[in-house]
């Protein structure tokens, strides 16, 4: 067995360890046993290499008969995502082991389900174990959120189920669909594994329906309005530890499943759908940005900056163009960081103010410097300040909607500035002004020991973004391929003379204006 | 002590990007290791501030602190002299020095870290470290008592080096990287004391305005690097350059009004000024640094840094021109009508970069960069001389409450009139020179130019003006009770109160400090103010027509390929000019000393006779109210909306029904609430259901 199978089923493991200790002490062990997987996920990014594509390839027959494979493998599209996924179940274990949580074997248990279930559809090479890994993650949510939320949990999680289910039985007939047209239109053997997947393609008009359930379920999981109705209820109700990666990583499973399956597999009917996607993306951009300004729940400020910011990956990926894949990958990884961070900050505020609304907050900064800095920082970085590697994100999927329409790119960047706008304000209604009731108190050891990890990574991917710059380059072309026109140039990574913006195949969009020579 | 390590955003970049460049195994520093030495200097001076105030065994004193941002400052006006002793040694054709690594490059995007030294971003450096290292040294004394005082010099320290980066950036998106940083040093130092909300709502109103810049500048970065295929400034500027490899297009027209875009933001040119009158909530060395000297006149140098598209695209340059002009009247008929001190001097300060902005549209490069240098001089002065005014009022910054200073402080008052007549253009000052070589060159480009030059000439009158009016309003005149204080030795500390709102204020942290320091009493204040006040005398001798041209001949490697090299004015037209401004200057002077010294109340009955125009101009043209009904209203009750109907309708719409209608039906209820059941599977198929039609519709 590989890596890659002992990474999948450490937090299993290690949560079944815990369990094995008293009740009182299972809090204390879960933490640890997540510190193994970071060493874990730690030497996968130190083997992997940038030139090899799909890498650590597990493939074995799980069920013969339906072509179902157990397939799990790496490459620059899912190894920061992985990285992601564990890190932020680390910090969001260890924030949980903070509080004292009711019936803690079962808490921490479902807690590694859910981490198993995100790693799981991020390696799935086959259709059908992805969706299996994704509906797999959404059992857990449920029941951390029913079992130990806040406030109307019930609603909410009825909500969150509903909309995550409906997506996902769609998107299990649309794959079985695809996989029996696929095999029947080419005469080849039924396999859902993506690589025999992509070799054999089926006829557009399939693709358009296919497409539809696909599109349907990720854009819940994203989400990007109108199907975010889930998000804030679910955000109100969840344990801050439970949103932690809820926000950071789950959602980022949506743009990924487009860049992952929906791409390379349907070519045509993304080619068809690519403007409404767009004007999705464009919609999502503005309207969150609006919401995030006036909100007065911190968590929702949050929430919908996400729903702003999943709009920019978005456009990144349906700008459908080299540039804009590249740097939507690079912001699902930015955007999942930051997200921690203001988790983090957001419980820490209303531990001093009491209440996790702006209006009760104010003048936090006062006796907390440290605190202050590092959620500007967090909160710069969030608004894809220039010198983060947020900014270099956007400056992607900016290049990138830029060389497919520069109209849409435009309306974009009228995102960029809103960010601003609520980013600033979240930081300022809470930490400056002439302060309210709330408590002026510095981060304590164990606070500061979680966030400065997150505000850390955060400068260190701004130092130098580079090292993940040229990782994600080969798969975000990759994700592209098969909507190339044949014959059309290929950008590959390092090329510095070739536009990345070469015409696509069918598609009704139109080049930037040409230049009056 | 307060939120120091706030000065560390990103900052940390190029240093440890550096030493990955050195892992690379790529060519290292070398021949660009003084502009490395010039770039990190400040940083490392604010990282060393930022981390030593942090509450502990390491923690650093409050005065230790000061000196660290100061001397690291001093060490990087070093590194620029090193830098242009490196440059004059090289030949004329080869006066530039490109060194970087790669930062995030690939698909073609070469988004690299390079810095470019060439005769006009050394220029910038020497200007930018030279007056910083002052104010640093200014600073050291004035914010003596403010409790924030290393947060104050970690934040003055990122903002230089900051400024450093835009300046010296190689790249495009690097160059976007230093505007933005360049902003947020400012919003940060404009919030600086953050208890107090307008200082908060200028903060946020500046840094919104400068990321409208920023945008302006990564579309402009885009639409170069689709044409040119490259971010990388030396490069489109070589392209640009030759006449044989580039035609005027339209791309390169909007790529260049997106520059302005930038441009204007940060150098406060209209319509994006309104942030910089209200970012004198700053503490007033930040006034003087940021929002006169340096950060301000950014937006020149951008436009200087890249003349060969403004040159390809005459609209561009007509346009930056005229709104050059328009903010020059603007702000300098604002000016006339101020009543904050601070206020007034911020109004100049706009119109004096319309004067720029002008010349380096108009093709004037070195008279743009005169200008540039010599303002930085008199308006730091300016400022300082403020600071210490306005220290001795006890922080009231209102001119009506203040006047005969002259006796009580003589070294602010001669620092203030220097400044002032500078400003003035009094014959043989630094202003003199700069301005009136600004207003030959435009006048000789003839055309729509001509027009520019004469609003330059009617700018001039109401500059020397608004400038005396102030000194004589400060300094002459009934003295005040402060004043009378001042001059039994007794300095005058009153109610801590806002000036703008009149709130009362503690004096903890997050508001102003207990204490005042004036010029007369702080040895540092007063060399400061000193080595500024010869500098506005004397600098104008740089660039005197047919006698010296130091800052012509120096920055001529930089603007070449200028096309508009051999236009320029005779020495005949150029002598003219100067007797031209000096009886402009004069008459200002002298019309304001009539109004304000024998005829005095003249003003206050002109403006209740003319009620509308007083009103105009104390609004400052209405520009604020205006965005506010046009922008800013509008966009907070289009969130509003969204909140409280949109999100309702489309988010609840579909799912809401079916939760509700689940809820009325009682036993269904108990059926959901004990968890996952067949009715659960039932519901959640229904409505998979029903979204899935949606969607179809959708997709459609």
């Amino acid at each position: 067995m590989t890596g890659l199978v002992i990474l999948l089923s450490l937090p299993l493991i290690g949560a079944l360890f815990a369990i094995c200790f008293p009740r009182d002490q299972v809090a204390s062990v879960a933490p640890i046993m997540t510190l193994l997987q970071v060493g874990s996920a730690g030497m996968m990014i130190w083997r992997f290499k940038t030139t090899d594509g799909l890498q650590f390839f597990v493939d074995e027959v799980w069920i013969g008969d339906l072509g179902i494979h157990f397939a799990l493998g790496v490459d620059g599209l899912s190894i920061f995502m992985i990285a992601l996924t564990v890190l932020t179940w680390t910090v969001a274990t260890i924030a949980a082991s903070l509080r004292p949580v009711e019936n803690p074997r079962l808490f921490y248990f479902m807690l590694a389900l859910a981490e198993v279930g995100t790693l799981g559809a991020f390696m799935a090479q086959d259709l059908i174990l992805f969706i299996l890994f994704f509906d797999l993650l959404l059992i857990p949510f449920y029941f951390l959120i029913g079992i130990w939320g806040q406030g109307d949990r019930r609603a909410a999680t009825t909500k969150f189920m509903i909309y995550t289910m409906a997506g996902s039985l769609l998107m299990f007939a649309a794959a079985i669909a695809f996989a029996a047209i696929s095999a029947q239109q080419n005469e080849s053997t039924f396999s859902f594994l993506f690589i025999d997947l992509i070799a054999n393609p089926v006829g557009a008009s399939t693709q358009k329906w296919v497409f539809a359930g696909f599109a349907l379920a990720l854009l819940v999981k994203m989400p990007l309005p109108p199907l975010h109705g889930w998000m804030p209820d679910t955000y109100r109700a969840a344990p801050l530890a439970v949103l932690i990666p809820l926000s950071a990583v789950v959602a980022k499973l949506g743009a990924y499943g487009f860049l992952r399956i929906v791409l390379p597999l349907m070519p045509e009917a993304v080619s068809a759908f690519d403007d409404v996607m767009l004007v999705l993306a464009l919609i999502a951009i503005v309207y969150g940005s609006l919401m995030a300004f006036t909100q007065d729940e911190a968590r929702l400020v949050v929430g919908y900056s996400s729903i702003a910011q999943i709009g920019f990956v978005a456009l990144g990926i349906f700008a459908l163009d080299a540039k804009g894949a590249e740097g939507a990958i690079l912001q699902m990884l930015n955007h999942g960081i930051v997200v921690v961070g203001l988790f983090l900050v957001i419980g820490y505020l209303a531990d001093r103010a009491g209440s996790e609304r702006l209006s009760q907050m104010g003048g936090i900064a006062r006796n907390a410097p440290v605190f202050a800095a590092l959620f500007l920082i967090v909160s710069l970085a969030t608004l894809a300040m220039p010198g983060s590697a947020n900014f270099v994100g956007e400056l992607y999927i900016l290049f990138g909607a830029f060389d497919g329409s520069f109209a849409y790119g435009a309306v974009a960047t009228v995102g960029v500035v809103l960010a601003a706008v609520y980013m600033i304000r979240f930081f300022q209604r809470t930490m400056h002004g002439p302060g309210g009731s709330a408590e002026s108190r510095e981060l304590d050891g164990a606070e500061l020991g979680l966030l400065l990890p997150a505000v850390l990574i955060t400068l260190a991917l701004a130092v130098y973004p580079q090292f993940v710059v040229t990782r994600i380059a080969p798969a975000a072309d990759a994700a592209l391929q098969t909507i190339e026109l044949p014959g059309a140039e290929t950008v590959t990574e390092e090329k510095t003379e070739s536009p990345a913006g070469v015409p696509r195949a069918g598609q009704g969009r139109s080049k930037p204006e040409e230049p009056v020579q | 002590m307060t939120d120091l390590l706030s000065a560390v955003p990103g900052a940390l970049a190029p240093l440890l990007a550096h030493a990955a460049h050195f892992a690379e195994g790529t060519r290292p520093g070398g021949d660009a290791l003084w502009g490395w030495v010039l770039l990190l200097t400040p940083l490392a001076g604010s990282l060393v501030i930022a981390l030593g105030s942090v509450p502990g065994k390491g923690a650093i004193s409050e005065r230790a602190a000061g000196w660290i941002g100061t001397v690291a400052i001093f060490l990087g006006f070093g590194a620029a002299l090193a830098c242009l002793v490196q440059l004059q040694g090289l030949g004329a054709e080869s006066r530039h020095i490109t060194d970087g690594y790669k930062y995030a490059q690939a698909l073609g995007v070469d988004f690299r870290v390079d810095i470019f030294l060439d005769p006009l971003s050394v220029f910038m450096a020497l200007v930018v470290t030279g007056v910083s290292a002052l104010i640093h040294l200014y600073s050291v004394a004035y914010m003596k008592s403010d409790q924030g005082y290393r947060r104050f010099f970690a934040y003055l320290n990122f903002f230089v080096f900051s400024m450093l980066l835009l300046v010296l950036a190689g790249n495009m998106a690097l160059l976007v990287v230093g505007w933005a940083f360049v902003g947020a040093a400012s919003y940060l130092l404009i919030s600086f004391w953050y208890r107090r909300e307008t200082a908060t709502a200028a903060g946020i109103k500046a840094f919104v305005m400068n990321v409208i810049g920023d945008v302006g500048i990564v579309i402009a970065a885009f639409l170069l690097w689709s044409e040119l295929k490259t971010l990388s400034i030396p490069q489109l500027l070589a392209t640009a350059e030759d006449p044989f490899s580039v035609a005027p297009s339209t791309t390169f027209t909007v790529a260049a009004l997106m520059l302005l875009v930038g441009a204007f933001a940060k150098s406060a040119q209209v319509p994006l000024h309104t942030w910089l009158p209200d970012a004198m909530e700053g503490p007033t060395p930040v006034s003087a640094l940021i929002h006169a000297a340096t950060m301000v006149t950014a937006g020149v140098y951008l436009i200087a840094r890249f003349f060969p598209f403004f040159e390809l695209s005459e609209t561009a340059a007509l346009t930056a021109a005229t709104l050059g002009a328009v903010t020059m009247i603007v702000a300098a008929t604002t000016a006339l009508v101020q009543t904050d001190l601070k206020r007034i001097i911020a109004y100049s300060t706009m119109s004096q970069i319309g004067y720029m902005v002008v010349a380096v549209s108009a093709a004037a490069y070195s008279a743009g960069m005169f200008h540039l240098m010599t303002h930085a001089f008199f308006k730091a002065l300016l400022f300082m001389s403020a600071g210490s005014v306005i220290a001795a009022m006890g922080g009231i910054q209102d001119v009506r409450k203040m006047g005969g200073f002259k006796k009580a402080m003589p070294f602010t008052y001669v620092a203030f009139v220097v400044g002032s007549l500078a400003l003035a253009g009094f014959p043989l000052l630094s202003g003199f020179f700069s301005k009136d070589e600004i207003i030959s060159f435009t006048l000789n480009r003839g055309g729509a130019y001509a027009y520019i030059a004469g609003a330059l000439l009617v700018g001039a009158v109401l500059t020397a003006f608004y400038s005396m009016r102030a000194v004589f309003l400060v300094f002459h005149g009934d003295t005040c009770e402060p004043a009378r204080e001042l001059e039994g030795g007794q300095l005058h500390h009153g109610d801590h109160v806002n000036p703008a709102t009149g709130e009362h204020e503690d004096t903890e942290v997050g508001f102003p400090g207990a204490d005042h320091h004036i010029a007369e009493r702080e040895p540092e204040m007063k060399i400061a103010m000193g080595v500024l006040a010869l500098l506005s005398i004397v600098a104008g001798a740089l660039q005197v027509p047919g006698v010296m041209h130091s800052i012509e001949h120096f920055l001529a490697p930089t603007f070449e390929a200028s096309r508009y090299l051999e236009v320029e004015p005779t020495h005949g037209e150029e002598y003219t000019g100067l007797g031209i401004g000096a009886l402009i200057a004069l008459a200002g002077i002298a019309l304001a000393w009539w109004l304000y010294i024998p005829r005095r109340g003249v003003t206050a009955r002109l403006a209740e006779r003319l009620p509308l125009a007083h009103a105009w101009l104390a609004n400052a043209w209405y520009f604020d109210k205006l965005y506010d009904a046009a922008i800013v209203r509008p966009v907070a009750a289009l969130g509003r909306f969204c909140d409280r109907i949109v999100e309702r309708f489309v988010a609840g719409g579909v799912i809401d029904g079916f939760v509700g209608l689940a809820r009325g039906g009682n036993g269904f209820v108990r059926a959901l609430q004990s968890g996952l059941t067949r009715a659960y599977a039932a519901l959640v198929i229904f409505g998979a259901t029903a979204v899935a039609l949606y969607f179809y519709v959708v997709a459609r």
